[in-house]
């Protein structure tokens, strides 16, 4: 009950005036945006998702105090959402940590130190394990909104200095099925195209992807597209729920989850038997490949193998609205469009075979040529601002190094230990733990000490509690670089505050192959310190530890350098000049003196200052357009695939068949369960959880219910619904609407509350070529527990 | 207690106004002081303490109940209606709410404005879609289906003044006149 009888009468009886505690908020957004006075503007990227918004901030007296869209940008051309609007608030918020915190066990209260206690303690314990356990005892967890150069330089320490390719970061949990698409079909990571190619583009294909939310900004430029050219622009969105993103589609194919390879099989089944296909661009530039040997076959077998997926039989297989006459249409759309644009994110990634499912959508572009022109790009968008710079560019993945290249090669590796004066044989050839057998080993006690930058896998990880349990374990030292307090600090024994974006200066590159610098503008609360520093300190430690003067030569170059801009600039210096050259994300022009002279960044391939200046490369592979085509070049043909991974120079168009996802439904557990981001909020919440104005818009998670479901379960908007798997439950608030396809619900996966973080109940099953787990599938049961019941947001203080 | 402002009226004025809503399934206000007994139940039983009493302030309406939209707004859990005695506020259902029009003002909406995209209003309505849908991506109030639960008032970020937001919840069908 609301009010008890006895405090009611109280209350009304007593009639007095007794003043109302409310939420209000004295805030005008446009008018604090608009104004004037700030002591200065200064211009750098988001700090939140993957789009790469530049922006500026308002600086006044040493504090962030607005933020505003640079009309001359190309990524978002003047135009913020609301998280990038509201940002600023993190800045200044009173529960930032500014001191290091340490506790000797896990169920201790944390004390306050000293930064040279901390480092000590964290050089120590880490020296510990090596020598005791040995080098892969000790692991890297890092970020896809961490810094390159922070990315970069605890990669460099981790494998030159602690002699483990125990590096991983977040980035697995989103884009490692993308990237092995990119490998297997075009031979070279990240996508071919730019966000330029949206205005020019007469057919979207958007699958898996609810841009809308996840990506708000681009979608408005496709959106603009759309309607300004009502007629001529078609936009089709495969997704087994309706969201905001379906509302401008001409087709919305809806299907049972986890039955999409066969959707696109059909459609290539369609284009080869109703010759859609540009035969001319297939027999210049494409190959047909098979199985893990990677086996070359000819027209004639691919034509074959799509015999199992005729138009009827995926109809049959997808269920839902998908209609034979459905799949051909959207196949004739695709392939006959003047330039026809995929776009996708975890829908497609996040699956037990995402590597086959993006292969299944460059090729639908390779059998029809839509690529490469004008307008036509597989484009694959990223979660995080930095996960292409930072993470699959700057070598935060178990399996790569810097420069995209792979660790178990020796050539590669002795290129990297070459630029970093380090012994050769230094780096290890064998490739560490993926995340989840990172997070596994953690529970089989085989990792001492791990470094958590940035990131909060206690609920990041699917089937978060398994991997918290073994986070908890006592003989597993866990150091946490974070600027709040978060679900995965309460299992740290040493938290270390750090500098927020704009506190500390660094490169983000986003989706587009676009790198661009966020200068230092006001400084860190004090106590925090920027990553870069504390790593550069931790290893001179280290290498005092473990008697090992290799380790200090990892980080030589930087010693003595200022914190906040000639420390970053030098390992930029070194990682873009060294590292980066002759490679294909080479990036030696783009110095911060270039990129601080760029309204926006600059598009990779850009191995000149000249060049970089013109704002990089717009298209790969094209000569004329990409410096590198022209370098590379091997025949007179306008294209040049010159990519790392495909050393015929061909695109491959791969022959995968159908799989379903890793747990169906069955009687036990009817349900399909799916998650998703939401627009007013960021990944775990840390952030805009404690921005008042978007906890107000999103206070908590709920779950999405199909009407037709809700009514025979006796669910009503509002009623508490109980969504259970084999691994967890949930008790979220229901949405009944007609989102999720019938047997679908969905929830959002932000919320950091016990009852309504749904990590808890997703499965951890992992594609086995990316190792990126199954996040968007898995079965559940739901029930009704309640009706409505007043929740509160969460946050952890 | 109710904010200041609620009751800063003449002792006969009624003190339904913009985002300051009767509860669910209300007789208009021409008869609803006379109904209401004051007896309190819709209080007590709201969980979410949406529903306020109105204190000496307001005059002859002191006692009634009153929803402070922007400030707690009603979740529609229907179960103010199930327990009024009097059937002021009539046993209704979700659907049939009609506590008021949501109407956005376009020069202060920060998505109308053009100046970047929000859209709370949209993902916090309890009929998306229906009462509120986009067009453009920009929000669109559907009056057959508003119920004026104030929700998406609550989740506006926009304060263009003190109690009014950039969306607000007119009771337009409180004014009904009943013929006696």
């Amino acid at each position: 009950m609301g009010l008890s009888r006895r405090e009611f009468l109280k209350r009304t009886a007593a009639l007095t005036a007794a003043s109302y505690v409310g939420l209000e908020l004295p805030f005008t957004l446009h008018k604090e945006a608009s104004a004037a006075d700030v002591d200065k503007w200064v211009r750098g990227s988001c700090r939140l998702c993957g789009v790469g918004c530049r922006l500026d901030l308002g600086v006044k007296n040493g504090r962030g105090v607005a933020l505003r869209g640079v009309p001359e940008s190309r990524t978002n051309l003047g135009y913020l959402c609301m998280k990038g609007m509201l940002f600023y608030k993190v800045m200044g918020h009173p529960e930032r940590l500014t001191k290091p915190l340490y506790r000797e066990k896990k169920d201790q209260p944390f004390k306050e130190i000293s930064w040279d206690e901390a480092l000590d303690i964290a050089a120590k314990k880490f020296a510990g394990a090596v020598t005791a356990y040995g080098n892969d005892s000790v692991a890297y967890y890092g970020s896809g909104q961490a810094l390159t150069e922070e990315t970069y330089i605890f990669q460099k320490v981790m494998r030159g200095g602690l002699k483990t390719n125990n590096v991983e970061g977040n980035p697995r949990l989103c884009m490692a099925s993308a990237v092995g698409g990119y490998l297997t079909s075009f031979g070279a990571d990240e996508p071919i195209g730019s966000y330029a190619d949206i205005e020019k583009a007469h057919c979207f294909f958007i699958i898996g992807s609810n841009m809308a939310e996840a990506h708000p900004v681009i979608f408005r430029r496709l959106m603009r597209r759309k309607l300004d050219n009502p007629d001529k622009v078609k936009v089709i969105n495969v997704d087994p729920r309706v969201s905001p993103t379906s509302r401008i589609a001409d087709m919305h194919m809806q299907f049972k989850p986890g039955t999409d390879l066969a959707i696109l099989n059909a459609m290539a089944y369609v284009i080869i038997n109703e010759k859609l296909y540009d035969e001319k661009f297939i027999n210049d530039y494409a190959v047909f490949r098979m199985g893990k040997e990677k086996k070359q076959v000819d027209f004639a077998a691919y034509k074959k193998f799509l015999e199992d997926y005729t138009p009827e039989k995926a109809a049959a297989i997808c269920g839902g609205n998908i209609t034979p006459e459905k799949i051909r249409t959207a196949a004739h759309w695709f392939a006959k469009s003047p330039a026809t644009m995929s776009l996708w994110t975890m829908g497609i990634n996040q699956r037990k075979r995402g590597v086959w499912a993006n292969n299944l959508i460059h090729n639908l572009h390779i059998l029809t040529g839509q690529l490469l022109k004008p307008g036509a790009d597989s484009f694959s968008l990223t979660g995080q601002p930095n996960a292409c710079g930072g993470v699959r560019e700057g070598g935060g993945l178990c399996h790569i190094l810097p420069g995209h290249r792979l660790v178990k090669i020796e050539k590669l590796r002795n290129q990297v230990e070459e630029a970093w004066g380090i012994p050769k044989g230094r780096i290890p050839p064998k490739p560490g733990y993926h995340t989840v057998a990172m997070f596994e080993a953690i529970n089989a006690g085989k990792i001492k000490a791990i470094w958590i930058n940035c990131t909060s896998p206690a609920q990041s990880l699917p089937n978060a509690d398994k991997y918290r349990k073994g986070m908890s374990r006592e003989d597993c030292f866990i150091v946490v670089t974070d600027i709040f307090p978060t679900k995965t600090t309460e299992l740290a024994n040493l938290v270390l505050p750090t500098a927020f974006h704009f506190e500390k200066t660094g490169v983000y590159g986003c989706t587009e192959r676009r790198s661009q610098l966020t200068p230092k503008a006001i400084d860190p609360p004090k106590g925090a310190k920027p990553e870069v520093w504390i790593v550069r300190e931790w290893a001179l430690r280290l290498a005092k530890e473990l008697n090992d003067p290799v380790i200090k030569q990892c980080v030589a170059p930087f010693i003595g350098k200022e914190e906040g801009y000639e420390l970053p600039k030098a390992i930029w210096d070194e990682y873009s000049q060294k590292l980066t050259k002759n490679r294909d994300n080479d990036l030696r022009g783009a110095t911060y003196e270039v990129l601080k002279s760029m309204p926006d960044g600059v598009q990779w391939p850009a191995p000149t200052e000249a060049f970089a200046k013109t704002g990089g490369t717009v298209k790969k592979f094209v000569r004329g357009i990409d410096p590198l085509a022209d370098k590379e070049a091997k025949d007179d043909k306008p294209y040049q695939f010159y990519g790392p991974a495909h050393k015929d120079r061909k695109l491959w168009i791969w022959l995968r068949p159908y799989k379903g996802p890793a747990e169906a439904p069955d009687a036990e557990y009817p349900f399909y369960l799916s998650t998703g981001r939401i627009i007013d909020h960021w990944h775990t919440t840390s952030m805009t959880g404690r921005i008042p104005e978007l906890m107000r818009a999103n206070p908590y998670a709920y779950v999405e219910v199909n009407p037709a479901d809700a009514k025979r379960l006796g669910i009503k908007p509002g009623d508490m619904v109980e969504v259970e798997s084999r691994r967890g439950k949930n008790v979220l608030p229901a949405k009944v609407y007609e989102g999720p396809i019938e047997g679908m619900v969905f929830v959002y996966w932000h919320d950091m509350h016990e009852d309504r973080m749904i990590n808890r109940v997703t499965k951890d099953a992992y594609d086995p070529g990316s190792k990126e787990p199954e996040f968007k599938i898995c079965a559940c049961r739901i029930k009704r527990v309640s009706g409505p019941k007043p929740l509160k947001p969460y946050i952890v203080t | 207690m109710a904010p200041v402002d609620a009751v800063a009226r003449p002792f006969f004025s009624s003190p339904v106004s913009m985002n300051r809503l009767r509860p669910p399934g209300a007789v208009p206000e021409d008869v609803f002081a006379g109904k209401c007994i004051r007896c309190g139940r819709c209080v007590e039983v709201c969980p979410y303490h949406s529903i306020v009493p109105l204190d000496a302030r307001a005059g002859v309406y002191a006692g009634t109940p009153l929803i402070f939209a922007e400030q707690i707004p009603c979740y529609l859990c229907m179960k103010c209606v199930q327990v009024c005695p009097t059937g002021t506020l009539r046993n209704i259902t979700q659907d049939e709410t009609r506590m008021g029009l949501a109407v956005i003002e376009k020069y202060s909406c920060i998505t109308w404005r053009g100046e970047a995209l929000c859209r709370t209003c949209y993902n916090v309505c309890p009929f998306k879609e229906k009462a509120i849908h986009l067009d453009q991506l920009r929000p669109v109030v559907d009056e057959r289906h508003c119920t004026g639960c104030g929700l998406c008032t609550h989740g506006c970020p926009i304060t263009v003044s003190p109690g009014k937001k950039a969306i607000n919840v007119k009771p337009l069908f409180a004014q009904a006149r009943v013929k006696w």
